[in-house]
C-alpha cells in the first residue's frame, strides 16, 4: 500500500476536505441523538478543532471515527442523560391539502404523539431511524457512519418503526 | 414476499417496481406514508458545510495564538508563589511602630543591644527582621539613642537623616524644628543632602529652615531624660510647644512675643512650678483653666 508523503490532516487542504466530507453527517448524528438543546453545531466545530490539535496523531482514515467519538464525548460531558425532544419545524407536510379545523387539530395531535414517541426511542434507534427517514441515508451508509453492521442498522431502524407505530396507536 | 421484508426494503429505499406494488397493497401502507411525511417535520436545521468550515478554520486560527495548555496551570502556580512571596515580604518588611502619647515617655530595646528613649508624643518605627542588614529607624518627635557598636545606624526623619556608629545622641524633630545633639562617639547629620559631622558636645539645630549655632553641650544625657526640659537661647514658641507636649495643655497668648529668646528649664512633673519657671524670667502672668492656659504680658 502506498502512503503519500503529504497525507496529513495538519494540511489545511486535507483538513478541509475531511471537514466537508463528514461534518454534515456528524451534525445530523448529534442532532438526532441528543436533540437541539446542546448546540450540535458548536460540538461539530469543537470536535474538528480537537482533530486539528491532534492532526499529527490521527491518520486521515481514522479522522471520521475520531470526530464522531470526540463529539459524542463532548455531548455526554455536557449533560447527564436526559430525554431528547426533537423540535418539529413549522412547515407542514404537503401530502395533505385538506385544512379543515378538525383536520388541523388531528394533525397537531398526531405531531405531538410522534414527538413523544420519538423521545421514547433509544438514542441508537432514533439516530439511525432519523438519518434513514429524514436524511434519506441508506442502511449501508449509516452502518459506515456508526461503525456497525448493516444488519444491526436494519434492526435498529425496523425496531424504531415498530415502536413508533405502537406508541402512536397507544397514546 | 413477506410484509416485514417489504417494509425493510422500503425503509432502505430498495424496492423494485414489482415489490413497490406489493408494498402499496399492504394494509399499513397509508399509515406508513403518513408517519413518513410527518417525520419530515422533525428534520434538523439546515447545515451549511462551507459556513461551518470557515468558522471552524477561523476558530482554529484564533486558538492557535492563545497560550498553550501547559501555560495555564503554570500561571496558577506562579500566582500562588507570587502571593506567598508577597506575604512573606510584607510580613518581614512590616515595621514595628511605637507611639507615645502626650506626657508619656518610654524606653525601647532595639533588636541588638541598642536602646531608644522616646519622649512624649513621638513615633518610632523600625524593622525587626531586617535589623541585621540595616539598622534604620524612622522617627517623628524626639528620642535619645544609645547605639551598640556595629554597622551604621540611621535615624530617618522628615527633616534629615542621622547616621552614627555606636554612640549616644539625641534627635529632636518637631514642627519647623530639627535638633541633634551628640553625647558620645561621632554623629553625621544629613540635612538638605549636606552632611555635618558632630563630635561629643556638638549640636545641630535648624529652626524654621535656618541653621542656628549653639554652644557646646556639657551634660552627658539630654535633660528630658531627667524629666526636665532645658532651653538655651531658643524662641519662646519652641518652649511652649514642648510644654504643651509634656502637660497636655494649650496656650493662648496675649501680648506675648513668640520669637523672644528664652533660656531656662522646666520640670515635667510639676505644672505649677513649671509655669512659674517659664513665666517669671519674661515677666509674664498666667491664668490656668483646666487644660487651657492664658499667658499675658502686663
Amino acid at each position: 500500500m502506498s502512503k503519500p508523503l503529504h497525507n496529513n490532516i495538519c494540511e489545511e487542504r486535507i483538513f478541509s476536505s475531511i471537514f466537508k466530507k463528514h461534518s454534515k453527517d456528524l451534525y445530523h448524528f448529534l442532532y438526532y441523538k441528543f436533540g437541539d438543546s446542546l448546540n450540535p453545531k458548536d460540538k461539530v466545530q469543537e470536535a474538528f478543532i480537537k482533530l486539528w490539535q491532534n492532526c499529527a496523531k490521527v491518520s486521515p482514515e481514522k479522522a471520521k471515527s475520531f470526530v464522531f467519538t470526540a463529539a459524542n464525548n463532548l455531548m455526554l460531558n455536557e449533560a447527564a442523560h436526559q430525554k431528547v425532544v426533537l423540535k418539529h419545524q413549522k412547515t407542514k407536510p404537503k401530502t395533505y391539502t385538506n385544512e379543515s379545523p378538525e383536520f388541523l387539530m388531528q394533525e397537531s395531535e398526531y405531531n405531538d404523539k410522534l414527538q413523544k414517541a420519538l423521545a421514547n426511542l433509544t438514542d441508537a434507534q432514533r439516530t439511525a431511524f432519523m438519518m434513514n427517514r429524514v436524511e434519506g441515508k441508506r442502511f449501508k451508509e449509516i452502518a459506515a457512519l456508526l461503525n456497525i453492521s448493516t444488519k444491526a442498522v436494519e434492526k435498529r431502524i425496523y425496531g424504531a418503526l415498530k415502536k413508533l407505530r405502537a406508541d402512536i396507536k397507544e397514546l | 414476499m413477506k410484509r416485514e421484508e417489504l417494509i425493510t426494503k422500503w425503509l432502505d429505499n430498495n424496492l423494485n417496481n414489482e415489490e413497490f406494488e406489493a408494498f402499496k397493497n399492504l394494509e399499513d401502507y397509508e399509515d406508513l406514508i403518513k408517519l413518513n411525511s410527518y417525520l419530515q417535520t422533525f428534520k434538523a436545521d439546515s447545515y451549511s458545510v462551507d459556513k461551518a468550515l470557515n468558522s471552524t478554520l477561523s476558530a482554529i486560527k484564533s486558538t492557535k495564538k492563545q497560550p498553550k495548555q501547559w501555560l495555564k496551570p503554570l500561571l496558577k502556580i506562579a500566582a500562588i508563589l507570587a502571593i506567598c512571596f508577597g506575604l512573606y515580604f510584607y510580613t518581614t518588611t512590616l515595621n514595628t511602630t511605637i507611639n507615645t502619647a502626650i506626657a508619656e515617655k518610654t524606653e525601647i530595646e532595639l533588636p541588638d543591644a541598642s536602646s531608644v528613649l522616646l519622649n512624649a508624643k513621638s513615633i518610632l518605627a523600625f524593622n525587626k527582621n531586617n535589623w541585621k542588614n540595616e539598622r534604620n529607624v524612622t522617627l517623628q518627635g524626639e528620642a535619645f539613642f544609645k547605639v551598640a557598636k556595629g554597622s551604621s545606624f540611621s535615624v530617618i526623619t522628615n527633616a534629615g537623616i542621622v547616621t552614627v556608629y555606636g554612640t549616644q545622641f539625641n534627635v529632636k524633630q518637631r514642627e519647623n524644628y530639627f535638633e541633634v545633639i551628640c553625647y558620645e562617639g561621632l554623629v553625621g547629620v544629613t540635612h538638605n543632602s549636606q552632611e555635618t559631622k558632630l563630635k561629643p558636645g556638638d549640636s545641630f539645630l535648624i529652626i524654621d529652615g535656618k541653621k542656628i549655632a549653639l554652644e557646646k553641650e556639657n551634660a552627658s544625657t539630654p535633660s528630658w531624660l531627667n524629666n526636665q526640659s532645658n532651653f538655651k537661647s531658643l524662641p519662646f514658641k519652641t518652649v511652649l510647644a514642648e510644654f504643651e507636649r509634656q502637660y497636655n495643655v494649650t496656650f493662648s497668648l496675649i501680648n506675648v512675643n513668640k520669637e523672644e529668646l528664652f533660656t531656662g528649664t522646666f520640670p515635667h512633673d510639676d505644672i505649677d512650678k513649671a509655669l512659674k519657671l517659664i513665666t517669671l524670667p519674661s515677666q509674664l502672668t498666667f491664668s490656668k483653666n483646666k487644660n487651657s492656659i492664658i499667658l499675658k504680658r502686663e
